[in-house]
């Protein structure tokens, strides 16, 4: 406090104070925009059609109706709904990392003669309609004998997230110096545990983005599972939650309840592995 | 290094898998495609070879407005990376230097990617409505009543409002993926930056974003094939309406599959967006790898 | 590191094998589904085999159908220990999606829900729905209305059963046309100047979802039924008449007139359906042309209010108010490729008429099979208005042309439909295009 006002160092940490201020203000002001779809699902998720079509659209609800979220855990089989979720996309988010991570590092950094032609093939993917593979693919799973299993949609699910998946993992990895695998070399490892020990962790953070964007698509995922599942017994939770809507007119008030129950898992998921985005950086760091 | 790195049988096992499973699921229907584009077929009956035909009448005499619907998802494309794009760096960037509360911003901002689409759709209808909308009351509120419009429902209108939606909802995928990418430069060089007394965005601009450049080749790429590929707020919010304003290919594609039973034709538009997407990302790819040293 | 190793390599090895068996398995997957066998025979009833079968039925049922059809369901499969109906429900338009894209991959359940008309005559030219004809002879015809097989006939052959049937109707709220003192309109111009004296009043007249093209649509080929007549209409939608006429562009300029007098809220092209009808229910509008499928909705928000009438009459025009927009649309059909094939078509016949009365009871549709020994009683009030004072005693009905309709067809008018709402094309014009267009060939 005695510092004389002019002291260099008191200067500079005020003019820090002053674009902080501005810059909280920006982020703040952004989460508001960001943070209000969540608000209005949750306050939707209590309103009837006569309310969502009308002025209260965005406003708290005039009647907390609790009982849209009755109607939706005791209409179908929720619980199960879930599950197969659970199992569908964690099947999805193992497959898709192992198959990824191997291609990627063998792409990127081992030599061969077609791996320039090989992530093209595999870039192929992402530029595929969806809806226009839906009969294809249909034909491919009935000759394979998988339509109406849990395969019917893990493998789909699987080689759509691959190509997004490997591209992702390729930029990581060009960006990631030699050096230390070139040393791991040096002390005897071999190819497969240079891979896993030193490779694998530095890019934690992409795989962690990776495994965030499969578990988003697969968790949402409509059309095929619609199509290519027929049981009760293995359909999905987001395909539960849409029977909600009837085949005259929609009571939106149900729906709005399932899907904040089915956002709930995601919000979670994505916590855990944004934080792993974080961290592994600072993990890497200590190593390197 | 140089040995264990040609090991083919590693080679093979890192690569085969994937391949196969990807030759099985995406590439084998592509030959579908390929083949039914090449039929005058309902999706039922039996099909009628017809060459090119149907690739014909996506550019000539075209009736369906095929090619506006083109044009309107390089429009999308072109917003996509010099406005979603841009605004998510920006953020990224911000994020990743480590300012406080950087756990809760970024969670936050990711928000809109994690609800479901059919959601995202119906906020928007509702913030876009005529009688009770958000935006028109805004409008109202500070005497712009003259302003206010049925933003959905005017042809006019209801396409900058749709690609206003996209560009929003997906602006938390890209800073995640740049986010990421600014986290994973070592930290030591930015200390040695400061060190220096290099500025923030000096820093930025001259080191980070540098070498940021392979995930931003990635964003970049990612942004326009998804532009192209477009579907579900639009099919949401519009259905491609009104009066076919707001038709990108996919909707319309999905339209003459499943609508009006024309397979061939549809698969048809479907083979010209792969096309499309391959063109436009080998394109970007070759710009990336230009002005950088190793592939 | 050997750990590695081995791990990389069962993996890989995994994929291979699941994928290459996979691959050699036999390519008849739905008979994988239907011959489920099972070695415990239960009491044989009927005429069922002595071994236990199931019967594949996908349908749409989700939500509001759904209770009246599960039950009916249950009650078919105790009184058939052998031939047990596995069914399948997908939410509507999913539903569309995925019947088309197992029917053209020949994976078809056995029992097929389907939209009697446009949507199914395409299965039908393809070869992929049974005949019914040589089964319908015990009896069947006679347990049906008369007409509940017309939308679902093609080329003089019966494809499948109908159990609901549409039928338009102008709901009016009648507090509001009593405290604003409106005659319910019985005429056209009656209509027009009902709708002034409401926007006068500051109450918007009508609504329409026209951003899902449909519910638009039902206005303007309920106008055309009362402008041309329905054999005329039905003449044009079998491409024996033309488009081009005096009649069809009439229509259309009377859809015009409405929309220039302010009937519709002027965002109707950015409106669902949903929301449409909830304006209604919400009492904030006095009329809404829609279908019986409406009924149960308004009921539920405001009984006893609210009326069902005859849409107005055209004067000087030939259509008659005894003639309805709708007709048989909800149908049951067997698969070509089912393997059970007698034990579906005796399960579709009992299935239909069930759903018939279920339906009707429930408010949820118009019943196709003969319904006098129901107790009416208990029938939805509204749904029961329709079916006494618009469709029985009717001398003709046209399905709503989206219905009839194929494909690509219907999907232009549609849209040329919604160019009208848009101010897009003159009525004139429209008449032209849709001969150029729908009946070209």
């Amino acid at each position: 406090m005695k510092i004389h006002s002019d002291h260099p160092a008191l200067k500079k940490q005020k003019k820090v104070k002053a674009s902080s201020i501005v810059l909280f203000a920006f982020l703040g002001l952004y989460t508001l925009i960001q943070v209000y779809p969540l608000i209005w699902l949750f306050l939707f998720s209590f309103k009837n059609n006569n309310e969502i079509y009308s002025g209260n659209a965005m406003g708290i609800p005039k009647v907390w109706r609790f009982s849209n979220y009755f109607t939706v855990l005791t209409s179908g089989n929720v619980a199960v709904y879930l599950l197969n979720s659970v199992i569908v996309t964690g099947a999805t988010i193992i497959i898709s990392t192992i198959l990824l991570t191997t291609s990627a590092y063998a792409i990127v950094r081992m030599h061969w003669r077609w791996n320039h032609l090989f992530l093209t093939y595999i870039l192929l993917g992402m530029m595929v309609p969806l809806h226009a593979t839906l009969l294809p693919l249909f034909i491919v799973l009935k000759n394979m004998n998988l339509l109406n299993s849990y395969f019917s949609i893990i493998l789909p699910y699987v080689a759509f997230a691959l190509p997004m998946g490997i591209f992702i993992l390729v930029g990581f990895l060009q960006n990631i110096p030699k050096e230390l695998e070139e040393s791991a070399c040096l002390d005897g490892c071999g190819i497969y545990r240079i891979f896993y020990y030193i490779s694998l962790p530095l890019v934690r953070p992409a795989i962690a983005t990776v495994a965030i964007f499969t578990f988003l698509s697969s968790w949402n995922e409509l059309m095929f599972a619609n199509t290519f599942i027929s049981a009760d017994k293995i359909k999905t939770l987001t395909v539960g939650i849409m029977s909600l809507s009837g085949q005259q007119g929609t009571q939106w008030g149900p729906i709005g309840a399932g899907l904040v129950i089915a956002t709930v898992p995601t919000l979670i998921i994505y916590l855990m592995f944004s934080n792993q985005i974080q961290k592994s950086v600072i993990a890497g760091a200590i190593k390197g | 290094m140089e040995k264990m790195l040609r090991d083919k049988k590693a080679i093979f096992l890192f690569t085969f898998p994937t391949f196969l499973l990807f030759t099985i699921i995406v590439v084998l229907p592509i030959f579908f495609s390929i083949h039914y584009s090449t039929l005058d077929w309902d999706g039922f009956s039996k099909g009628v070879f017809v060459g090119f035909t149907n690739y014909k009448n996506l550019f000539v005499n075209n009736t369906d407005g095929f090619l506006q619907s083109v044009a309107n998802s390089l429009v999308l494309a072109l917003i996509s990376v010099g406005i979603q794009l841009p605004i998510s760096l920006l953020l990224a960037l911000i994020l990743a230097r480590g300012i406080k509360g950087e756990r809760f911003f970024r969670t936050v901002y990711f928000i809109p990617v994690i609800i479901s689409t059919v959601v995202i759709g119906q906020l928007w209808m509702k913030i876009y409505n005529s009688d009770y909308g958000m935006l028109n009351g805004v409008l109202r509120a500070v005497g712009l009543d003259s302003l206010t419009n049925a933003w959905l429902a005017d042809s006019k209108t209801a396409l900058a409002c749709v690609f206003a939606a996209m560009l929003w909802q997906y602006v938390g995928y890209h800073m995640l993926l740049l986010y990421a990418g600014a986290k994973s430069i070592s930290p030591d060089i930015y200390e040695a930056a400061r060190i220096d007394g290099a500025s923030e965005l000096k820093i930025a601009f001259h080191i980070t974003i540098p070498l940021m450049k392979s995930i931003l080749c990635v964003c970049i790429i990612f942004a326009v094939t998804g532009s192209f590929k477009a579907f579900d707020l639009i099919y949401v919010m519009t259905g491609g309406g009104p009066l076919h304003s707001t038709e990108v290919p996919t909707t319309l594609m999905y339209t003459t599959i499943f609508s009006r039973y024309q397979y061939g034709y549809g698969s048809a538009m479907a083979i010209f967006i792969i096309a499309e997407c391959l063109v436009f990302t080998l394109v970007i790819k070759r710009l990336f790898s230009n002005d950088q040293d190793e592939a | 590191m050997k750990a590695k190793h081995l791990f990389a390599g069962i993996l890989s090895l995994s994929v291979l094998l699941t994928t290459v068996t996979a691959c050699a398995g036999s390519p008849n997957a739905s008979s994988a589904q239907s011959t489920e066998n099972s070695s415990q025979a239960g009491t044989a009833s009927q005429s069922a085999p002595a071994e236990k079968i199931t019967l594949t039925f996908w349908n749409n049922y989700t939500n509001d159908t759904q209770h009246t059809m599960e039950n009916t369901i249950k009650q078919w499969n105790s009184d058939h220990p052998n031939i047990q109906i596995e069914a399948s429900s997908t939410e509507n338009n999913a539903y569309k999606t995925k019947i088309k894209t197992a029917i053209a991959a020949d994976s078809a359940p056995d029992i097929i829900y389907t939209w009697a008309g446009g949507f199914t005559e395409p299965f039908v030219k393809a070869g992929k729905i049974l005949p019914l004809d040589d089964y319908l002879n015990d009896g069947t015809k006679d347990k049906l209305l008369s007409g509940a097989l017309t939308n679902i006939t093609f080329d003089g052959k019966v494809y499948g059963l109908t159990y609901n049937q549409q039928a338009g109707a102008l709901y009016v709220n009648n507090d509001l046309f009593e405290q604003n003192g409106v005659k319910v309109p019985t005429t056209f111009d009656e209509l027009l100047t009902a709708v002034k004296t409401f926007k006068s009043k500051g109450i918007t007249p009508m609504t329409v979802g026209e951003k899902d093209e449909w519910p638009g649509m039902w206005y303007y080929d309920m106008i055309a039924l009362r402008e041309g007549g329905a054999q005329l209409c039905l003449d044009a939608l079998n491409k024996k008449e033309s488009y081009d006429q005096t009649a069809f562009a009439e229509a259309a300029q009377k859809l015009q007139d409405l929309v220039d007098a302010g009937a519709f809220p002027k965002d109707v092209l950015g409106v669902t359906r949903d929301e449409s009808v909830a304006m209604f229910t919400q009492g904030k509008i006095p009329m809404y042309f829609g279908g019986n499928f409406d009924a149960q909705v308004i009921d539920d928000s405001l009984k006893g209010k609210v009326s069902a009438v005859k849409f107005p009459t055209i004067a000087g025009a030939k259509g008659t108010d005894t003639e309805y927009l709708g007709g048989g649309a909800d149908a049951l059909c067997v698969s070509a490729n089912s393997k059970h094939k007698d034990e579906a078509v005796q399960a579709i016949k009992y299935l239909a008429s069930e759903f018939s009365s279920g339906m009707y009871l429930t408010g949820g549709g118009l019943p196709e099979w003969k319904y006098d020994s129901l107790d009416q009683s208990k029938i939805d009030p509204l749904s029961k208005e329709i079916m006494e004072n618009i469709v029985k005693g009717s001398t003709g009905s046209v399905p709503a042309w989206d219905l009839y309709l194929t494909g690509d067809d219907a999907q232009t008018h549609l849209d040329l439909v919604q160019s009208l709402f848009g101010k897009q094309i003159s009525p004139q014009d429209f008449a032209k295009q849709m001969q150029q267009k729908v009946n070209k060939s």
